[in-house]
């Protein structure tokens, strides 16, 4: 497995979550000299990541001088989005020194490939699509085509919802927070790679970006055992093959919301769940994500048509049904607002992770890990979002990347992730 | 002798030879509910068109008519190999017997479509040549691509009701299944006028004259609407589809830009009206449940080694099956089609009176669609839907004749 501590760009996360409300409040403006400061640096990097492409391509490796600019720019890129985005709390400082509660560790210059570098403004487009999902519209400095679609940017979508919580708690969310660090940490692998700070490509595995997860046991949870390899016959013509889950999708969608409103009413009228209803919605969320799975390229198998527990290497996990809050029952619609937000931003990345999967698991057999987790977080967050608008529970749905306890039974073959590629 | 009195007089063969015989009952119904139509004189293609058009569009068939056949040679071999090897996609799915049946049908023709990738490109390249398609490779690929959605949707569903009655009725799913496969059919032609992307409805002054030529025919409420496909192709078309309150009547808008005249529309009018008067679009479904009787029954027959139809990996048997079982029957159901076409030229030259604009619509048809007017006689026959374009001139002599005082 590619860890955190293997990769030749970590991020190290130090920020104790604590935000002050003024600071928070204000976030935008304080960010405005970082942003013009950043800009300006932007355009000197571009020129010195030309001279460093020309020199790495002469000498197979990056000059020492080059090589240290490029990396304080791309360190203060990660605190300058760090501090905008509200995955940090201080200021920071205008000459990309470590030591930032959300940091950045480059390791030195190596040898490099001449083919990749050579070739490196090509190798870094499926980077960019992917960037494209974190950052959105006009995100990042790399400037993406993705972004010109006007595609609700992950980490925007995170950090204006963080801006809320913060401003009411003044503490920043564990999941949103670990949620922005993930995001820069690809963005820092990516803008390494691009400046030819490391031939190593940028990994999307959200279980290794950050450093330790939090070990959550929601009711509503996804574990793979899925074994990364694709057929390229199914893969090709993937789209087309779940047309027939789609239209049973839709179909069983319209009676699942009857059934989710007058689930809705059991509960407000009971404060649980009738058996049936929460079997059925359950059912259908599982298939839903068994389906999603299927056609984002996150799973191998055709997926079956009735959402059967444990049917699927992508499964997901879904509690008995418990007493609910009335309250939060009542007013569910309106709770779901930002996690909905979230999940559409969401549903960027995942259609990111089905572009570069289809592409990758056609030309080598082989879905990458880091994609088909990223896939999967997008995936979980989904289910857990789904989960709560029919009801199936009451908590929240975790909006960062987090790992499940071991299950109960030893049945290796529900493992995450299964093997390192 | 003996022994085969006792075989005939077994209930099983009684009941294949009762079943053969209301077949046959059925079939011969069906084939005189179409007017036959009197034959026209034997006339050269000279009289009519240029020896150069002539060499010109017997050379233009003759590449897609080789093409054709290459297609279905390879279509024949991939899906044989598919038959022996498809079974290995098994391990693909996670659907259970059904789910797994429908991921090899839909495989299938997916492995198809790519095999036969090549030819679609050489005919599209072809048409480009000749100016009758305007469509791009990629452009087409990528339509052809999309296009295999409806083929893998509609061979999902097709499994889903083999296999999903398979399954109870064992050897006899097939008789439950045709019944069902025939519903759907209906279904789909009720729906088909509104799955026909970019229609718009036809206006005046056609629209008056083709609900002056309803009146004549003795039609009501068919809707009219023009396709827009210039987009694609030069070639001229027309089609009567739907049933019932959906029938609908269909012009290319190739038919009313290509400088065909005001009569010689009102002649394709005349003729997709008179498909709806005879009700040949219900009568299609009706050819189409004789055929599907015996070829579901040897699906069942040839399926029997991998377990019957309830086994996924019977599916890729039964492709074959159903695909060489279409491909033999293409001549019978195209003559069943040339039937219908001649009777509805002959109830449009009815409605209109006018032998010499059908003339000069058919040389038009021919001309710009590079269509040759008298093809081989086997390429008519595996091909032709539609009587040839010199038959057709032909019959408007023979029309004339008949109504001379």
């Amino acid at each position: 497995m590619d860890g955190v501590e293997t990769r030749p760009v970590r991020l190290v996360v130090s920020d104790d979550l604590q935000r002050g409300r003024g600071s928070v409040f204000f976030r935008l403006w304080f960010a405005i000299p970082f942003i013009l400061w950043l800009t300006l640096w932007g355009i000197a990097a571009f020129f010195v990541a030309i001279a460093n492409w020309f020199a790495t391509l002469f000498k197979g490796t990056s000059p020492r001088a080059l090589h240290g600019f490029l990396a304080r720019f791309v360190r203060f890129a990660v605190h300058t989005y760090a501090f905008l985005y509200l995955a940090a709390e201080p200021l920071p400082g205008f000459g990309g020194r470590p030591g930032y509660p959300i940091d950045i560790e480059i390791d030195p210059p190596v040898r490099q490939n001449r083919w990749k570098v050579g070739f490196r403004f090509v190798l870094v487009v499926p980077a960019l699509i992917l960037l494209g999902a974190f950052f959105g519209t006009g995100g990042g400095f790399s400037g993406t085509s993705e972004g010109e679609t006007g595609r609700l940017g992950l980490l925007v979508a995170a950090a204006f919802l963080a801006w809320f919580f913060a401003l009411a708690r003044a503490r920043m969310p564990r999941g949103l927070r670990d949620l922005i660090a993930y995001g820069l940490s690809y963005a820092a692998q990516a803008w390494a790679y691009m400046t030819l700070l490391t031939d190593r490509y940028p990994c999307s595995d959200p279980l290794t970006a950050i450093g330790p997860l939090p070990v959550r046991e929601d009711p509503i949870r996804l574990e793979s055992s899925d074994d990364l390899r694709r057929n390229r016959l199914t893969v090709f013509f993937r789209l087309l093959l779940a047309i027939p889950h789609l239209i049973w999708l839709v179909l069983w969608g319209i009676a699942a919301f009857f059934a989710a409103v007058g689930n809705w009413f059991a509960i407000l009228f009971t404060g649980i769940a009738p058996a049936g209803l929460h079997r059925f919605l359950a059912a259908y969320t599982r298939y839903q994500q068994h389906v999603f799975a299927y056609l984002y390229v996150i799973a191998n198998p055709f997926p079956g048509f009735t959402g059967e527990r444990g049917s699927y290497p992508i499964e997901i996990r879904i509690a008995e049904r418990a007493p609910q809050n009335r309250w939060t029952v009542g007013f569910r619609l309106v709770l779901a607002l930002p996690a909905l937000l979230l999940g559409t931003a969401y549903g960027s990345l995942l259609f990111a992770v089905a572009l570069l999967g289809w592409f990758a698991s056609l030309f080598t057999g082989t879905m990458p890990l880091g994609l088909r987790n990223a896939g999967a977080l997008a995936l979980r967050y989904s289910a857990q979002l789904y989960g709560y608008l029919f009801l199936l529970t009451d908590a929240y749905p975790y909006s960062g990347p987090n790992v499940a306890p071991p299950p109960l039974t030893a049945d290796p073959s529900i493992a995450f992730p299964p093997r390192s590629a | 002798m003996r022994r085969l009195a006792s075989r005939l007089a077994r209930p099983s063969t009684l009941t294949l030879l009762a079943g053969a015989a209301l077949w046959l009952w059925a079939a011969y119904a069906l084939w005189h509910s179409t007017a036959s139509v009197p034959q026209g004189p034997d006339l050269s293609p000279d009289r009519f068109f240029s020896s150069a058009f002539l060499d010109r569009s017997a050379s233009y068939e003759r590449f897609l008519t080789i093409d054709g056949l290459l297609a279905i040679v390879v279509l024949i071999g991939v899906l044989a190999v598919y038959a022996r090897r498809g079974d290995r996609l098994m391990g693909e799915s996670a659907a259970g017997r059904v789910g797994t049946g429908m991921l090899l049908g839909m495989l299938g023709f997916g492995v198809v479509w790519l095999a036969e990738l090549p030819f679609g490109l050489a005919a599209v390249w072809w048409q480009r040549d000749h100016g009758v398609s305007h469509q791009g490779y990629l452009e087409w690929a990528v339509e052809s691509f999309l296009g295999l959605g409806g083929t893998f949707l509609f061979v999902a569903a097709a499994l889903a009701i083999a296999m999903g009655l398979a399954g109870p009725l064992r050897r006899w799913w097939w008789l439950a299944a045709v019944p069902a496969f025939v519903g759907l059919a209906l279904l789909f032609a009720f729906l088909s006028p509104y799955l026909v992307p970019n229609t718009s409805d036809l206006h005046n002054p056609q629209l008056a004259e083709a609900q002056a030529l309803e009146r004549v025919e003795g039609v009501k409420g068919t809707r009219f609407a023009v396709e827009d496909v210039d987009r694609f192709t030069t070639a001229p078309n027309a089609e009567a589809t739907g049933l019932g309150p959906t029938r609908t009547v269909i012009l290319w808008n190739t038919l009313l830009s290509n400088d065909f005249s005001r009569a010689e529309v009102r002649a394709v009018l005349g003729h997709e009206i008179a498909h709806i008067a005879h009700d040949d679009p219900l009568k299609q479904v009706g050819w189409l449940a004789l055929f599907l009787i015996p070829a579901a029954g040897l699906v069942e027959l040839f399926t029997r080694r991998r377990g019957g139809m309830a086994r996924p990996e019977a599916v890729p048997v039964a492709l074959l099956v159903l695909v060489a079982f279409q491909l033999l029957a293409t001549p019978m159901f195209n003559l069943v089609t040339r039937r219908a076409e001649a009777s509805a030229d002959w109830s449009s030259l009815e409605a209109t009176h006018e032998p010499a604009v059908a003339r000069a619509m058919f040389r038009r048809l021919s001309t710009t669609s590079h269509g040759s007017p008298d093809p081989p006689g086997w390429t008519a026959l595996l091909y032709g839907s539609h009587p040839t374009i010199m038959q057709r001139i032909e019959m408007t002599y023979a029309w004339e004749r008949s109504h001379r005082p």
